[in-house]
């Protein structure tokens, strides 16, 4: 009993002290809490960070990694009770939300347009077209091949003249040559059939981004050509995808093209020792005859740095995000391997990382000449869902691809509807 | 009734003292989140926490639409899948460890493990023995089941992992209530020459039941509240997600990723009350079963 | 008819021995897997057909896995975590149970009821609400965040109610005439008599302290104060193809959990058996 009493006791000022240690004493140094969702590029996070405490010694940085699953679930609820993170990645899925809603400060003062693409000051910006982030990354898809597979059926590498009739006769080959699969086509979006449909002329959105273009001849083109990939004996049909992703597909030796993206290479790299040597990566293949444009796309998706309008120490804050959107933090960046730098004339210092390693990355910025931006508008968060879930019905053959279509322009439409006037 | 005694006539203030540490709490951690949320189920929510009242318009939406019919049914058919089941085979290895058997404990330790696992793990390891191209269970019976891909089957294995999850404990509660039992009635009963099937259901069945009552309960509000297992087992990419979606997946899909917390609430609402109908025609229902005087 | 007797029993044992072993072998089976996959390589996971043992016995896995995790602060804050919320738990559940079960005060009724409607309530409602109020009082990141949803139990409080029912009102009342104060009554003769329960009760806050995922993943965001649970998810973010370095890191985080059951197993199994005890 005595025992028991004296024990609750101790554990109740264990409490009291867990408690009172949450609040810091200040004793002039600003301690700033960065929030970021890929343990991938922690490392190169923290490095940019000690390049700007090494300078303003009263400035202290700690950089937290959480899942991208709970990451938005606690940024909201951070938001709001008000305490935000200081500084914290922002996706393009997110950031209308966030900006147009007002909790994001304006950064137009502190980024360095001139140095940034379009595309990059785009996925920083809210609806209004105000700046409420410094461009952080810029990334594209390349289709990463098995040479060894390439070699087993005497089929050249993929190169810049490679169309979709190229993409479908060595899959063909592969199959045919070694059992095993071809270009792997699965259910996703910018790993996926986005990429296809621009190539073929069309367009997720509407050029303004208020309504869906599911039903432009160029969509239909690239959708049909995607989905039916999977009716191919050597592409697996989504089933198999439901278990076992591209990914892991391709790195057990089991397929021989996927999409991917340029953010998991080296990781994919660091994560398949065995696997070093045996595959190489090409720039996206080209619609042959494309409804409109020139048959080539790839989507281009980028970060940005964010803090929140109401942060209390927004000078110091806005000051380290304009060293994140500097030469020299963009520089540290791309060096640490971790993102290809928004900043322009600085995608070197990400390719550089790539020497040790058997593998041209080149064409992930050779792509950025044709690159087509992510595709958002305020409503996809409520969209999103809804287009995924028909298309998995028309893998299944729930639903024929017409009769799909048009249910994805209807939830799209649907969505955006309360978000866009009729005549905006 | 019982009778009032002194100590319980005195006791008004300390009462209410000693119920209002738990009390508080749970009004603050949970009743309050909870009447919040049927406050915003009649409401439209706007982004970050943010309503504005508009009656009934979500449980409108969400009467007409198909998806949340067919969550609700695949809540009812998953409860349906693991309650019987899953209570008839714990009352089964409950009895069979009952019996005077040699390595008693060591077989309950066996049931018993899934318990300290986490729950992520467990998810994790039957996804890989499930897999349809290099799952363990394809590969063993030379078969090419899409276990967790096939409309037909997705809710089954996850109700075959449920089950697989709870069984021990279920059995150990059981096996408690079957210890109590006194060892007298089956020596009578064998000198009246019944048999052991027999005394399983003249004696055995009847004096389990108010254990067997806890154990039921307590299973049907946890597999109507189902969520963790069918969202680790189920991909969002598996074109069976539909027919596993249960009313807490179809919750946690709109409240979390298309952030529509209105519609969200009402369909917790809409859950509270069919747990509740539930529990209710249990406690009704128990009267002609459940055997309280031991 | 003694040697027809003796068959049947005979014939009994072995069909027991033989559903049990059954049984034994489908609910282990899993596990065994699991260890064995940890010695694979990423291809001999992903053999076809699947190759049962692996190449090599070696713990390059469990390096990479423990290399990837702070697993010396996960041990901690998870054994921090089960030590105080098992301590209010026991405490305060404690005190509800005994008033409800032997004490007469206005509203008892309806507050118990209290007690049973948050037994039917999804526990993912209450996330963003529980959020905000530790975000309010400014304490997320802490160890009091991850105890905070813990810190009462609707559950220990009905358990613990059904448990003095059982003692006799006889007990007590003799006590508090021989001069025992209430709380004496109820911190000197009563709450002792109730020790199984509680044990029970303590493991029970154990095993689903220890499992709870999304609330330490949402209230603490630095990984040095997540818990084992939480922190095995991040494992995964990073490694979602790697199976073999998940599954290590899985069995890292179960050890302490089969360590502690392989220890207290007859306290484990009695205390379980407990709760469904009338």
């Amino acid at each position: 009993m005595n025992k028991l009493h004296r024990f609750a006791a101790g554990a109740l000022a264990a409490l009291l002290a867990a408690s009172l240690a949450g609040c810091a004493a200040d004793d002039g140094t600003v301690d700033l809490t960065f929030q970021i969702w890929d343990v991938a590029q922690r490392d190169g996070m923290q490095a940019m960070c000690d390049a700007y405490t090494a300078q303003h010694p009263d400035v202290h940085i700690e950089v937290q990694v959480i899942n991208w699953d709970e990451y938005w679930t606690k940024l909201e609820a951070a938001t709001m009770s008000n305490k935000m993170p200081d500084i914290f990645w922002m996706h393009t899925n997110e950031i209308l939300k966030y900006a147009d809603n007002g909790k994001l400060a304006d950064c137009s003062d502190i980024v360095e347009t001139e140095h940034f693409s379009d595309i990059s000051l785009s996925n920083a910006s809210g609806s209004d077209g105000v700046l409420y982030g410094v461009p952080k990354d810029k990334d594209t898809v390349g289709l990463v091949y098995n040479k060894e597979m390439f070699d087993a059926a005497g089929v050249a590498y993929p190169d810049e003249t490679w169309t979709w009739d190229d993409l479908v006769e060595a899959s063909e080959k592969i199959h045919d040559a070694t059992g095993n699969y071809g270009y792997m086509a699965y259910a996703d979006d910018q790993l996926g059939y986005w990429n296809f449909v621009y190539q073929a002329g069309g367009s997720i959105l509407t050029p303004d981004k208020t309504r869906g273009n599911f039903l432009d001849p160029g969509t239909r083109k690239g959708m049909e050509f995607y989905i039916g990939l999977q009716q191919n004996d050597w592409c697996p049909d989504q089933n198999y995808f439901a278990e076992t992703s591209p990914g892991t597909a391709f790195f057990s030796e089991k397929g021989a093209m996927f999409l991917e993206g340029n953010w998991n290479i080296l990781a994919e790299l660091q994560n398949y020792p065995d696997m070093v040597g045996k595959w190489d990566v090409a720039v996206l293949p080209a619609c042959p005859d494309p409804v409109s444009g020139e048959g080539r796309a790839t989507i281009s998706n980028g970060l940005s740095y964010a803090t929140g309008a109401n942060n209390p120490h927004l000078d110091i804050v806005k000051d380290v995000l304009k060293f994140f959107g500097s030469e020299e933090g963009q520089r540290i960046q791309g060096e640490s391997g971790a993102a290809i730098p928004a900043y322009e004339g600085l995608e070197d210092t990400w390719v550089g990382v790539f020497d040790e390693y058997p593998i041209d990355v080149q064409c992930f910025i050779d792509m950025f000449d044709y690159c087509i931006q992510s595709v958002n508008n305020a409503a996809r968060p409520e969209w999103k869902t809804d287009v995924s879930d028909t298309l998995l019905k028309i893998y299944t053959g729930e639903l024929d691809l017409d009769t799909g279509l048009a249910q994805m322009q209807e939830a799209v439409d649907t969505a955006s509807a309360e978000y866009y006037e009729e005549d905006a | 009734m019982q009778k009032t005694s002194k100590l319980s006539r005195d006791g008004a203030v300390w009462g209410l003292l000693m119920v209002a540490p738990t009390i508080i709490g749970l009004l603050v951690l949970n009743i309050w989140p909870f009447i919040e949320t049927i406050y915003m189920s009649f409401s439209k929510s706007l982004p970050f926490g943010e309503f504005e009242f508009e009656g009934l318009d979500n449980y409108i939406e969400m009467f007409q639409n198909p998806e949340f019919w067919k969550a609700t049914g695949n809540t009812i058919l998953f409860c349906i899948l693991t309650v019987p089941v899953g209570i008839f085979l714990a009352l089964l290895v409950a009895v069979l460890l009952n019996s005077k058997i040699r390595g008693r404990t060591t077989f309950r330790a066996i049931f018993f493990l899934p318990m300290v696992v986490a729950p992520a793990a467990v998810a994790m390891v039957w996804k890989w023995i499930f897999n349809t191209q290099y799952g363990i269970l394809n590969t063993a019976f030379g078969q090419n089941v899409g276990w967790l891909t096939d409309p037909h089957l997705v809710l089954l294995t996850c109700a075959v992992v449920q089950i697989w999850s709870n069984i021990g404990y279920d059995a150990v509660l059981l096996l408690a209530g079957l210890q109590n039992v006194s060892q007298t009635l089956y020596e009578a009963a064998d000198l009246d020459g019944a048999s052991k099937v027999r005394q399983f259901f003249s004696i055995t069945l009847p004096m389990v039941s108010p254990t067997l009552f806890v154990v039921l309960i307590m299973r049907l509000m946890s597999s109507l509240k189902v969520f963790d297992l069918v969202y680790m087992m189920v991909d969002d990419a598996n074109p069976a997600l539909n027919d596993a979606q249960t009313l807490m997946s179809l919750f946690y899909r709109e409240s979390f990723i298309a952030g529509d917390k209105g519609y969200a609430s009402a369909i917790v609402v809409w859950t509270v009350l069919l747990i509740g109908i539930v529990t209710v025609i249990q406690f009704v229902g128990q009267k002609k079963w459940v055997n309280y005087e031991v | 008819m003694e040697t027809s007797m003796k068959t049947n029993r005979r014939l009994g044992e072995g069909l027991t021995y033989t559903v049990l072993i059954l049984g034994s072998v489908v609910m282990i089976f899993p596990f065994v897997w699991m260890v064995l996959t940890c010695f694979k390589t990423q291809a001999e996971s992903m053999a076809i057909p699947p190759q049962i043992l692996p190449s090599h016995w070696d713990l390059e896995n469990f390096v990479t896995a423990l290399q990837s995790l702070p697993f010396v602060n996960l041990y901690i804050n998870t054994a921090l975590l089960i030590v105080l919320r098992v301590i209010c738990a026991v405490v305060f559940s404690s005190m509800a149970g005994y008033a409800f079960a032997k004490l007469n005060f206005p509203c008892k009724n309806l507050l118990f009821s209290i007690v049973l409607v948050q037994m039917m309530l999804p526990s993912q409602i209450f996330i963003t609400p529980q959020y905000l109020m530790l975000a309010r009082m400014g304490q997320t990141n802490t160890i009091f965040a991850l105890v905070f949803p813990g810190i009462v139990s609707a559950f220990g409080t009905f358990f613990l109610r059904q448990t003095y029912l059982g003692i006799p009102n006889e007990i007590a009342e003799a006590a508090y005439l021989d001069g025992c104060t209430k709380w004496q009554t109820f911190t000197k003769v009563m709450f002792p008599l109730t020790g199984s329960s509680c044990a029970a009760l303590a493991i029970f806050t154990a095993v689903f302290a220890y499992s709870d995922l999304m609330w330490p993943l949402i209230c603490n965001t630095d990984l040095n104060m997540m818990t084992l649970s939480a922190g095995l998810s991040t494992l995964n973010g990073q490694y979602t193809t790697n199976f073999p370095v998940l599954m290590a890191g899985s069995l890292l985080a179960m050890v302490p959990m089969v360590v502690l059951y392989l220890i207290f197993q007859k306290q484990f199994i009695q205390g379980i058996a407990m709760t469904g005890g009338k």
